[in-house]
């Protein structure tokens, strides 16, 4: 099995098509024991900004991704759309890292999944987030 | 797909990141300058639609220039950036933006940008920036 460049053991590849294969691999992880949801990538050139950083753009990406994939994995729904996400960024993540995402479900209905997440590297947290997705059946 | 539209030119990007997801035009607009990208093959999700992410680094890349602009080119960054998805975008639009800045201190700024494709908003961002240092 593909360990993503040393990620984790148990590393799921979910970079099969379209822009997230563009800006992959991502991989998911086995779940959090508190229900949490977790992904991760390792930081390659092309994510970064020519201050040495990973690239803003990159980690919304990266978190649009992990909730997206949440949000139908939680309902079950054949598809979903992002209605808003909204982060801050606490510090940076740089070349080689390995960039993780833990996302929770706090509230479902039938058509919208509210989502709180967060990436960290290691021990330091990076980008925390706050999203709402429609879901479609 | 490199060849810039007509009145506009390729927009110069230093980030890797967004070298990869370009290329992106500009054009001076009355409100200032004016960003367009082409979404491609590239841009979209397994459905055909321009993904989120794609629309997010749109933002900080168009937006980060206009900040850039109005602090005289000093390194800033990105601390905080709201996003709404109003309307799906699809592969051969004309994404387009001319983003505003709210408010300027001497450590921050307040900006924003309405996302157009054919005269609706089809995405807004809102952001907030920290002006690190002046070249």
């Amino acid at each position: 099995m593909d360990q993503a460049g040393g990620i984790l053991d148990g590393a799921e590849g979910i970079s099969v098509g379209g822009f997230n294969r563009f800006i992959g691999p991502l991989y998911r992880l086995p779940d959090e024991p508190d229900g949490r949801t977790h992904f991760a990538f390792k930081v390659l050139d092309k994510h970064m900004n020519f201050l040495g950083t990973v690239h803003g753009g990159m980690l919304m990406a990266f978190l649009d991704i992990s909730m997206s994939r949440t949000s139908r994995l939680a309902s079950g729904a054949k598809s979903c759309s992002t209605i808003s996400l909204d982060c801050e960024f606490l510090a940076a993540a740089r070349l080689g890292d390995v960039v993780e995402s833990r996302i929770r479900v706090a509230r479902k209905t039938k058509t919208m999944a509210f989502m709180t997440g967060e990436i960290s590297v290691g021990a330091d947290l990076l980008v925390t987030a706050q999203g709402i997705w429609r879901l479609v059946f | 797909m490199s060849e810039a539209p007509p009145g506009y030119a390729q927009a110069e990007l230093l980030d890797p990141f967004e070298v990869h997801i370009g290329p992106v035009f500009e054009r001076c607009d009355d409100g200032g300058r004016r960003f367009l990208l082409i979404a491609d093959e590239r841009h979209v999700n397994m459905r055909g639609v321009v993904h989120g992410g794609l629309l997010m680094t749109l933002a900080d890349l168009a937006i980060g220039q206009a900040v850039w602009d109005a602090t005289g080119h000093a390194t800033v960054v990105t601390v905080g950036m709201q996003s709404q998805f109003l309307k799906p975008a699809h592969v051969g639009d004309r994404i387009e933006v001319t983003p505003q800045i709210v408010r300027r201190t001497k450590s921050l700024v307040f900006a924003r940008g309405d996302f157009m494709v054919e005269g609706e908003v089809i995405y807004t961002a809102t952001s907030l920036w920290k002006v690190l240092a002046n070249r």
